[in-house]
Order: C-alpha cells, then sequence, then structure tokens
C-alpha cells in the first residue's frame, strides 16, 4: 500500500510540478523585439491641419480661472495602468501645469471597459469624466435614471470649439435631440478630412507582397472574400516563407474573423434594418449572413485559419504577422495613425522593406461590393459623473475646447512645440523637429517619449483626421490609407454601404435591449461547430426568435410602413 | 447497566441559551457577520420583482409582479444553461467528488513525516493560483502552437485541438478543478481522520488486518459522517458550477458548451444592456432551486441512516439506571 501511495503521489506531485513551472515561465514567444527606428517621414513638413473653426492658438482663453488646482477621476481604454497622467512625462507635465489640474486615471482594457463603466454609472460610482463606448439602449437608460451629467443649455456657447467637433460628429446632435439635451460628447473620428459619407471603417487586408508574389497572386487594392481565400490556399500549398508547421495562412482573432467574413458579405450581421420592402428584418436571419457564414466554415474547415483562432487575446493575431512574421495574411486594424508603427514593428522584426512586402487592401464581398453599415463620424464619447463638480466640469471642458484649437490639436498630435514641431517662417505650416533615430524610440506609446500621448489628455477629435496630414507618418502610408478609405465608397452600392437609420438607431424597448447579443462569438460558435454550416445557423436562427420576434414586431408597428 | 432514551429537552430556548450565555456569545461575531453580509442583502432580492432604476434605488423601483419570470422562462438559453449547469455539476460529484477522499486516504499511509508534509504542500498549492493564471498556463500548454501539441508533433502525431472542442471541455473542467482543489478539500478529510480513536487502528493491527482492510473498515467509517456533510453542501451547491473557471477557460468555440446558469446570467447583465432586474430574478431562481437541492441531499442522507446537516432537536441523554 504504501508502496502503491508513493508511487501515484510521485505521479501526481510530477504533474502537479510540471504546470506549476509552466505558469511561472514566461511567454516570450508573441513578444515583439523593440520598434524600428527607422526614419518615418519622406516629407518633413506638411500643411497645418486645421482643427475645429472656432477661435484658436493665441486667441483662445479658457472659461474658468485657471489659478485654482482641480482634481479630477477619469477612465478610459488604452490607458496605461499605473502611469501617472499629471506629471509621468514632460507632455502631461505640460497640460497639468497649463490647466492646472491633478488626473487619477483608472486604465481600463478592451475585455471590461464597457462592462465596468456600466457597472459603475449604475452604481452610482462612475469617475468624474469617462470615456464611454456609446450604446445606445444602455445610453437612453442612463439618461433617463440621471446617471450621467446634463450639460449647461449654454454650453455651446461657452466651448464653440468642441461644440464645431459635436456638430461633426452627427451622432451628437442627433442624440441631443433624442435626448432634449447634451449628455454624451461623441469624439469625430475625421474633423477636416471626412473621407466619405457613409463612413467606412479603417480594418485592412495586409497581405505578404513578397509572399503573393512567389505564388503567383496577382496584387490589388482590393480583394473578394473568396479571393483572399485563394491566397490563403496557395500559401498553404506551397509556404513560400517556410513558417512550416507555425504557418497561420490568415491570421485572426474572433472579431476580426468575424469582421473578414461574414460582416464583408452582410451589410447587416449584426442588427436590425429596413429591407426594400420597407418591413424591419434582423441581420441575423439574412442570407447574406448565411454567405459569409459558409465563407467562414470553408476557410476554417479546410486550416486556412488556425483551428483555435478563437483563443488569441488582445489582438496578438496581428503580431503573427508582422512580428512572428508567421501568417501570410491578416484582417487587421488599420488606422491611419497606427499605421506607421505597424510597418516600422515589420521591418524591426522580419528584417525586410515593409514598403515592398505589406501590401494593404480592402476586402470586398464576393458579390464584388464594399460591405458595411455607415461607421458614424465617431467612437467613444466622453461622458461625466452628475456629481462632478461645477468647477472640475468646467476645467475640464476647458482642456477639450483648447486641444480642438490647431494649436491644442497640433501638441496632442506632434508633442511639444518648438521640441518636437515648429511652425514654418510662413506661420502655416507644420514641420517636425522628431527624429525617431536619433530619439531611438516612438513618440508615442507605451514605450515612446510621451506615454501619456492621446486622448486621455482630453480630446474631441480623434488621430486619424490629423494622421492624414501627420509629417511624423511616411507620405506613401498616408496616401495608401486615403486611397484605401476612398474607395471603399466607390466600391459599394447604396444597399450594400448603408447609410445610419436614425429613427432605428434612436429605438429603445426593453425587448429591444433584451435581445442585444454578443454577435461575433455567436458567429464563431457556429462556424467551429461540427456538422452542415446552414443547418447550425437555422438552428441557431431558430433558438433566437423567442428574443428577436418581439423587437421586430414593436419595430413594424412602431417605425415600419 | 446503561441505556440510551431519547426523551425531550423541556427548557425554553432562552433559558437554555442564558444558562450557556459564555458558549452562546462566542458565536455572536459569527451571527452578526452573517446578519450584515447574508440576510440585509437579501432585501436585493425585491429587485427579482421590480423594474430597476438607479436613481430611485432598490426600495423606490417600480414593482412589475413576476414579469421578469415570465421572460427568462420564454428564453430557451436559460433554460438550456440550467440544464448545462446540472450536469456539469453531476459530472463534478462523479469525478471530483471522490478524489480528495482518495488522497487524504492515500497520504494518511503514508509514514515518513517530512515526505507526507512536502506532497501535502504540493497538493495544496494550486489552490492559492488564481483561474485566470491556470487558464492562462492551461491556454499556452493546450493551444495549437503549445506545449502538449508540441510533445504530439515531436512524436509524429497530429495536433488536437483541445480548447475548441466542446467533448474536451467539461473532462477538462473536471481536470483542472481537481488539480486546483483537490488537495485543499483533502486537508478537511485529513482532519476528519486524526480525529479517529488510535486504539482502533492498534486493535486492527493486533488482529492481523491488512492496510487496506484498516482502511476499509475504519478510516472510511471514521470520516463517513464528513463525507455526508460535504456531498450535501456539494449537492446543495449544484446550481453554481465554478464561474471563474468556466469563464476563464471557455471561449467562442465552447460558449455553447460552457453557457452554465452563472455565465448566463454575467452575458444577460454585462455583455448587453443592463437588466438588473432580470439577472435578480435568475439569480432567485437558482437560489430556490439550490436551497431545495440541498434540503432534498439532506433527507436522502438521514432516510439512509446518515446524521445529515440538521441533526434532530431530539436530544440524545444516557440515564442511568
Amino acid at each position: 500500500m504504501n508502496k502503491l501511495a508513493k508511487s501515484l503521489s510521485l505521479v501526481l506531485i510530477t504533474a502537479m510540478m510540471m504546470f506549476v513551472f509552466t505558469a511561472c515561465s514566461d511567454n516570450t514567444k508573441n513578444e515583439s523585439n523593440s520598434p524600428s527606428v527607422t526614419p518615418s517621414s519622406e516629407s518633413n513638413s506638411t500643411p497645418a491641419p486645421q482643427a475645429s473653426d472656432g477661435d484658436n492658438d493665441g486667441n483662445w482663453k479658457p472659461q474658468t480661472d485657471l489659478s485654482k488646482k482641480v482634481k479630477f477621476s477619469y477612465a478610459s481604454v488604452q490607458g496605461i495602468e499605473g502611469f501617472d497622467y499629471t506629471k509621468g512625462d514632460p507632455l502631461a507635465q505640460y497640460y497639468s501645469e497649463k490647466f492646472n489640474y491633478e488626473m487619477d486615471v483608472a486604465a481600463l482594457n478592451w475585455d471590461n471597459w464597457s462592462e465596468r463603466l456600466r457597472i459603475w454609472i449604475n452604481s452610482g460610482d462612475m469617475p468624474d469624466v469617462a470615456v464611454y463606448n456609446y450604446n445606445h439602449a444602455d445610453a437612453a437608460s442612463f439618461v433617463e435614471q440621471g446617471l450621467i451629467k446634463r450639460f449647461p443649455d449654454d454650453w455651446k456657447t461657452r466651448w464653440p470649439n468642441v461644440a464645431a467637433v459635436f456638430d461633426k460628429t452627427s451622432i451628437g446632435p442627433q442624440m441631443e435631440q433624442t435626448f432634449g439635451g447634451t449628455y454624451f460628447i461623441p469624439r469625430a473620428r475625421f474633423m477636416n478630412n471626412l473621407p466619405g459619407d457613409p463612413l467606412p471603417n479603417h480594418p485592412s487586408l495586409f497581405l505578404r507582397k513578397d509572399w503573393a508574389e512567389a505564388v503567383g497572386f496577382p496584387i490589388k487594392t482590393t480583394y473578394t472574400t473568396s479571393e483572399v481565400m485563394e491566397f490563403a490556399q496557395l500559401i498553404k500549398e506551397q509556404d513560400p516563407g517556410n513558417a512550416g508547421n507555425k504557418l497561420i495562412p490568415i491570421a485572426e482573432n474572433t472579431t476580426h474573423a468575424v469582421d473578414l467574413f461574414v460582416a464583408r458579405n452582410s451589410t447587416h450581421f449584426n442588427k436590425f434594418y429596413k429591407d426594400t420592402d420597407g418591413t424591419y428584418k434582423w441581420g441575423g436571419a439574412s442570407e447574406d449572413t448565411l454567405k459569409g457564414l459558409k465563407l467562414f466554415s470553408e476557410a476554417y474547415r479546410s486550416g486556412l485559419m488556425s483551428q483555435d483562432f478563437y483563443t488569441v487575446k488582445n489582438e496578438e493575431h496581428g503580431s503573427f504577422f508582422n512580428v512572428q512574421g508567421i501568417a501570410g495574411a491578416t484582417f487587421f486594424q488599420a488606422p491611419t495613425s497606427a499605421l506607421q508603427q505597424f510597418y516600422d514593428d515589420f521591418q524591426a522584426n522580419i528584417g525586410t522593406d515593409p514598403y515592398d512586402n505589406i501590401q494593404m487592401a480592402t476586402v470586398l464581398g464576393d458579390d464584388g461590393n464594399y460591405h458595411q453599415y455607415d461607421l458614424i463620424n465617431y467612437w467613444g464619447a466622453i461622458i461625466f459623473s452628475p456629481n462632478i463638480k461645477d468647477e472640475v466640469f468646467e476645467r475640464y471642458m476647458d482642456i477639450l475646447d483648447y486641444n480642438a484649437t490647431l494649436e491644442g490639436n497640433t501638441i496632442l498630435n506632434m508633442g511639444i512645440e518648438n521640441v518636437d514641431w515648429a511652425y514654418e517662417s510662413d506661420g502655416t505650416t507644420v514641420k517636425s523637429l522628431y527624429d525617431q533615430a536619433k530619439e531611438g524610440k516612438p513618440l508615442g506609446g507605451a514605450t515612446g517619449k510621451y506615454p501619456s500621448m492621446g486622448y486621455l489628455l482630453g480630446s474631441t477629435i480623434l488621430f486619424d483626421d490629423f494622421a492624414f496630414d501627420n509629417p511624423n507618418t511616411t507620405k506613401s502610408l498616408r496616401d495608401l490609407s486615403k486611397q484605401l478609405y476612398t474607395e471603399r465608397t466607390q466600391v459599394a452600392t447604396p444597399d450594400s454601404f448603408a447609410k445610419v437609420d436614425w429613427e432605428l438607431f434612436a429605438y429603445d424597448s426593453p425587448s429591444f435591449r433584451r435581445a442585444q447579443m454578443d454577435y461575433y462569438t455567436e458567429y464563431a460558435n457556429i462556424v467551429t461547430q461540427s456538422g452542415d454550416i446552414e443547418e447550425n445557423w437555422r438552428k441557431w436562427v431558430d433558438s433566437k426568435m423567442s428574443i428577436i420576434q418581439p423587437v421586430l414586431d414593436e419595430l413594424n408597428s412602431t417605425l415600419g410602413n | 447497566m446503561e441505556n440510551t432514551h431519547v426523551v425531550k429537552n423541556d427548557s425554553s430556548l432562552i433559558s437554555r441559551v442564558l444558562k450557556s450565555k459564555e458558549i452562546y456569545f462566542l458565536i455572536l461575531p459569527g451571527v452578526i457577520w452573517f446578519l450584515i453580509f447574508a440576510y440585509v442583502p437579501m432585501y436585493g432580492l425585491s429587485l427579482a420583482f421590480k423594474t430597476y432604476k438607479a436613481n430611485l434605488g432598490i426600495f423606490g423601483s417600480p414593482w412589475i409582479g413576476l414579469e421578469n419570470f415570465t421572460y427568462v422562462f420564454r428564453d430557451p438559453a436559460f433554460l438550456e444553461s440550467v440544464w448545462r449547469t446540472l450536469w456539469i455539476n453531476l459530472g463534478r460529484i462523479l469525478f471530483q467528488f471522490p478524489f480528495p477522499i482518495l488522497l487524504a486516504l492515500l497520504l494518511n499511509e503514508l509514514r515518513m513525516n517530512r515526505y507526507k508534509k512536502a506532497i501535502q504542500t504540493v497538493y495544496t498549492f494550486p489552490h492559492f493560483l488564481s483561474w485566470i493564471i491556470v487558464s492562462s498556463v492551461l491556454i499556452n500548454s493546450l493551444d495549437m502552437q503549445g506545449l502538449v501539441n508540441g510533445i504530439i508533433r515531436l512524436l509524429g502525431g497530429d495536433p488536437v485541438n483541445f480548447l475548441g472542442n466542446t467533448q474536451i471541455f467539461r473532462p477538462l473542467l473536471y481536470i483542472t478543478d481537481n488539480w486546483k482543489s483537490a488537495g485543499w478539500t483533502m486537508i478537511i478529510y485529513l482532519a476528519a481522520i486524526t480525529g479517529i480513536d488510535t486504539e482502533q487502528y492498534e486493535s486492527a493491527q493486533l488482529d492481523g488486518a491488512t492496510r487496506l482492510q484498516i482502511m476499509r473498515y475504519i478510516t472510511l467509517p471514521g470520516i463517513q459522517s464528513t463525507i455526508v456533510v460535504m456531498l450535501i453542501l456539494t449537492v446543495g451547491n449544484l446550481m453554481n458550477s465554478g464561474f471563474d473557471q468556466i469563464f476563464n477557460i471557455s471561449n467562442a468555440a465552447t460558449a455553447k458548451a460552457g453557457e452554465i446558469l452563472d455565465m448566463y446570467i454575467y452575458r444577460i447583465t454585462f455583455q448587453s444592456a443592463a437588466d438588473f432586474s432580470f439577472s435578480s430574478a435568475v439569480s432567485l431562481f437558482r437560489s430556490v432551486i439550490n436551497f431545495a437541492l440541498l434540503l432534498f441531499a439532506d433527507r436522502v442522507c438521514k432516510w439512509l441512516g446518515a446524521e445529515g446537516l440538521f441533526p434532530s432537536m431530539k436530544k440524545k441523554v444516557k440515564v442511568q439506571r
């Protein structure tokens, strides 16, 4: 007995020690090398990007007395945990001294952003200021219950630069009308460089151009979903990069896989919509969605994607392409402001010229049209606690107003004047003084010169508007990005690239709230099930009808023809 | 001669409490803790019959009767999650419940104290790791490019999709939970074993009993009451199914296989527009079922001759004749 017990114990101990050892070891397989220090700018000057039409530069005046220091709490996604956003770097210090504040930041991540804010707001514990991932059903509930601050009626005259951005977002004025006052300041993706209406989204296909050439695949700026799969099949068969058993022809996570296959073929894949016959329908049950799911299923089952793509966290799949070099293509985030870093990382890690070896492209549905629902010109909205002190609210609005001016917007995007950038002698052109090769690090980002750089310092205009003109990004990349945005508006029909239906957008009811779901997880689940994909999809549609049908009935009786 | 009779204790509760007031004083902190953290928050259960409005608070929110429950039972995903929770937990009783007992029995047979303590420490350690860490280890070890599939490839086999296979999902739950918590639960049984009268072991050894016989006829019956209590508590928890574990291990491919009741509540509360009343209704339903199962298990154990969780109020007294 003693021997048996000892033997069993030894086996169990060995197994446990293996787990513990693995737990304590570093997982370095996906770590990026330090970013490239390649000079990034082909032209080092650019016409000064314009912010709002309101006051700017030296004429700008705060609405509050800045001599009294204020403290406030702030929550946002994409913050750096533990970083001092008051004095952590010279840029943070510049803002905190200029506006005399101390900011306590709660850095949320993509996985907990929406749910944590939702809990805080519902429990009356929200920070003074927060960047909110706008969701109309929740937003209506917050407004109805007085859980977020209503802006004073005169705010637009007091902070005209913010008001100008607010008008540009289109959702701002719409929601103001719906709620009978201002509760949200949506942040504009584009202020002066709006690339289209309806607005296309930025995620794009990054494809290994050198591999495509090696397997004889045509290089274009638009591919249908099936063409992307043809490329992946050729890569899988010929492995031109000699990645061996690590090769992933198309590297995706759950969200981008659904975006690539389902969303690119089905405009309304995740929402209700008004069909051409005037009745409201559910995108989940549309034939286009089924078409996308079939392609998704085919790609998954034929090994064109990683068999456990759904375990990829934190958008790591991009690094399979530009850091590890084991992916033939990836459908990935492509905001203009992030392209330089993506290309620099490729050069630093793969060791070849990204401008020669990466092909960026738009993915179309198999019908040859670009499919998307209007992105609407905003991403995230700034909200305030109903308990915020007036002096804090006014100070933060001052910060937002300043950053909506030309001067503020330039500082927020390029760093400190006369240190990182300067005006040319004409006074209207901005030139970059920042030399990444000399500094040995990028301007922004966690490892950059200014980790605080970004919207956490208070911005209503997001980066891509400025990025179109930012001399710190290679001109060819900026031009390519503009071209992709423009093409998406051209290779589409009014049905495939639909404009926002504001009536539907503003619709709210208990049934409507309960019919929300995580479509990305649902679709990935259908595709990874065994059995016939169409049968799986029909079963899924049937299982959802008990919560979907009441909404359709409501919509058709209240908004339908 | 000694006879045992069951007689009613006629003294009133108050007089008995006063008589042993020093002993009752010792349980006062526990009672206060329970009142504050377990009973007072129960007023929140009323949300199940209201439409929660944060600005009105729990008391001020309007009553809507059973409307939330009507909706709950209309959603097929709810009933599916109820059955899934029950199945997963019945599996836990079958595959996990005996494991710490077995470990305790085996460990009890070891004679080298230092070795015994070392093993006990190693078994107990995983309990202190969070599920986030365990799941990270698991994902990195079992994914298609992970350690295990690397070994399989080295041996000439085809990689196995451990993390996305719904057939493997439940065994994975049982194995990882056993690895993490069996050592900790084992402590309870080890403590019960130390309470067994050593004279019984000495007599058995004198009578020539083998170690297996001693384990079978002395150790196991000696910890029977502990096993029964643990079993009743486990049954009473059948509707809770390790949210932390499943939340961290499941993914889009196993989302349906892992949608237990807790995951369902999480999804409807935090992954869509917040509806606290609706989630309270589901939580209340779960608690009621758990309570019913607890009583049921207690009755079954008593029916089988064990003492159960709530021993009879009738007092056994020894009467000298």
